[in-house]
C-alpha cells in the first residue's frame, strides 16, 4: 500500500534536513497523521521500521501524533470535534463545515545528533 | 559537569551522559509528506490551464461503471467537445481500447501494483499525450475507494461514482474520498427495480453527514443511457471561465483548511 511511498517521502525529507544541518544521525522524527489523512499510523510505523535501515535515521524513534478531527461550521462559526465520517457541526447540526484539523500528513520535527565539534 | 571523572553523573542522567556524544538539535519542520506529489500536481494543473483543458479525476471502486459512463459521455458530447482520456489500471489496456473505439484519444497507464495514480505518473503520461485542441480530459483512476483520494494529480475536479449494488452507506465508510468529491454520481440506477437494499436518499444523507453540500445525481450508462444530469453538470463546469486567474482546485481536504 502507499504507506511505503509516504515513508520514502518522509525519509527523503529527513535526509535533506539532516545533511543540511551537518548531523551525524537522526534521534527522533515527529510526524502528524490525522484520521482523515488516508494513512494508517500502524502501517506507517511498520514501513518505517523496515525502510530506515542503512539511512541516517537507522536508529531514529518515530513519534506519530494523531490529532483529533476538528471542524469549523460555516453556519454558526463554532468549532467542534467530530468523528471522521460525521463532519456535521456538534453545536447547530449544520452540514457545511471546514476541516480545521484531522487531515494532516506532516513532518513536524526532526531531532538530530550533531557532532560536538560542529555544535 | 566534570569531564574527567563524570562526578555529577547520577543514576538519573547516566544514560544521557553515556549516549550523547554530540549535542541534540531539534529542527521544526511542518512540511506535508506528500509535498513532492503536490508540487508535481501543481505543475500538471498549470499545464492543463495553459492548454485550456478541464481535467476531471474519475474515481470509484472497481466495477462501479467509470468506463461505461465515459463511453456514454463521449457518445453524447463528442460532436461538441474534444475529449481525451487517461486510463489508470494495474494491468491491461482494455479500458483505453474501449475509449479509443469511441473515436477519442486514450492513453493507458498501467501501474503494476500501485493502487492509485499519482502526479508523477500523470506527468509522465502528459509527455506522450499532446493536449493542444483538447477541451475535456478525463483521468480514470484505478478502481479503489481508499488511496486515490490522497493524491492530487493536478485535476480541477474530483468525481466519485457509487453504484447501487455497493451499499448506500459507502460515504460513511470511505469519508476521505467522498468528502474530496465535487460531485457524487450514482451509477446503474436502472437496477434499482431489482434491488431491495439501496436507498438513494440514505446514500445522500450519508454523503451530507460528511459536512459538504456535494451534489449527488443518478445515472444509468448502459442499454438506454440516462445521463442528462451528468451532462448538465459537465457542461456547466466546461462553461465556467477558467482561462485566467487562479485555477479551480478540487475538494481535496488540505486545500480547504480553515
Amino acid at each position: 500500500m502507499h504507506e511505503l511511498s509516504v515513508c520514502q517521502a518522509l525519509l527523503a525529507q529527513v535526509r535533506e534536513i539532516a545533511s543540511g544541518s551537518g548531523a551525524a544521525a537522526v534521534a527522533r522524527i515527529v510526524i502528524e497523521v490525522g484520521p482523515l489523512s488516508g494513512i494508517e499510523p500502524a502501517l506507517l510505523e511498520r514501513a518505517f521500521a523496515a525502510m530506515r535501515a542503512g539511512s541516517c535515521a537507522a536508529d531514529a524513534v518515530l513519534s506519530i501524533e494523531t490529532p483529533d478531527v476538528r471542524i469549523r461550521c460555516m453556519t454558526c462559526d463554532a468549532q467542534s470535534q467530530t468523528s471522521p465520517n460525521r463532519l456535521v457541526c456538534a453545536v447547530c447540526g449544520g452540514f457545511r463545515t471546514r476541516i480545521v484539523a484531522g487531515d494532516e500528513l506532516r513532518l513536524r520535527r526532526v531531532e538530530l545528533n550533531v557532532p560536538l565539534a560542529a555544535a | 559537569m566534570c569531564t574527567t571523572c563524570g562526578c555529577t553523573v547520577t543514576s538519573g542522567n547516566a544514560k544521557l551522559a553515556r549516549e550523547h556524544a554530540g549535542a541534540a538539535t531539534a529542527v521544526e519542520v511542518l512540511q506535508d509528506l506528500l509535498a513532492a506529489n503536490d508540487r508535481t500536481a501543481v505543475h500538471n494543473r498549470a499545464h492543463f490551464d495553459e492548454h485550456g483543458v478541464l481535467a476531471i479525476n474519475l474515481m470509484s471502486s472497481p466495477g462501479a461503471g467509470k468506463t461505461a459512463l465515459l463511453e456514454a459521455t463521449i457518445a453524447a458530447l463528442r460532436d461538441r467537445y474534444r475529449i481525451a482520456v487517461i486510463e489508470g489500471d494495474l494491468e491491461t489496456d482494455n479500458d483505453a481500447a474501449r475509449i479509443r473505439a469511441q473515436g477519442v484519444p486514450a492513453l493507458q497507464i498501467t501501474t503494476g501494483t500501485a493502487c492509485h495514480l499519482d502526479a508523477q505518473l500523470v506527468h509522465r503520461a502528459l509527455h506522450e499525450f499532446p493536449l493542444s485542441g483538447i477541451d475535456l480530459l478525463f483521468i480514470e483512476n484505478v478502481g479503489n475507494l481508499v488511496c486515490p483520494a490522497s493524491f492530487d494529480l493536478g485535476q480541477h475536479l474530483n468525481v466519485t461514482l457509487l453504484s447501487v449494488t455497493e451499499g448506500d452507506d459507502k460515504p460513511a465508510k470511505y469519508p476521505v474520498i467522498f468528502r474530496a468529491s465535487d460531485i457524487v454520481v450514482l451509477s446503474k440506477v436502472d437496477l434499482l427495480d431489482v434491488l431491495d437494499d439501496f436507498d438513494p436518499a440514505q446514500a445522500e444523507a450519508s454523503l451530507r453527514a460528511l459536512g459538504r453540500d456535494t451534489p449527488m445525481i443518478c445515472t444509468a450508462a448502459r442499454r438506454a443511457p440516462a445521463i442528462a444530469p451528468w451532462l448538465d453538470w459537465l457542461e456547466r463546469e466546461l462553461a465556467r471561465p477558467r482561462a485566467l486567474g487562479p485555477s479551480l482546485r478540487p475538494r481535496i481536504a488540505p486545500a480547504l483548511r480553515a
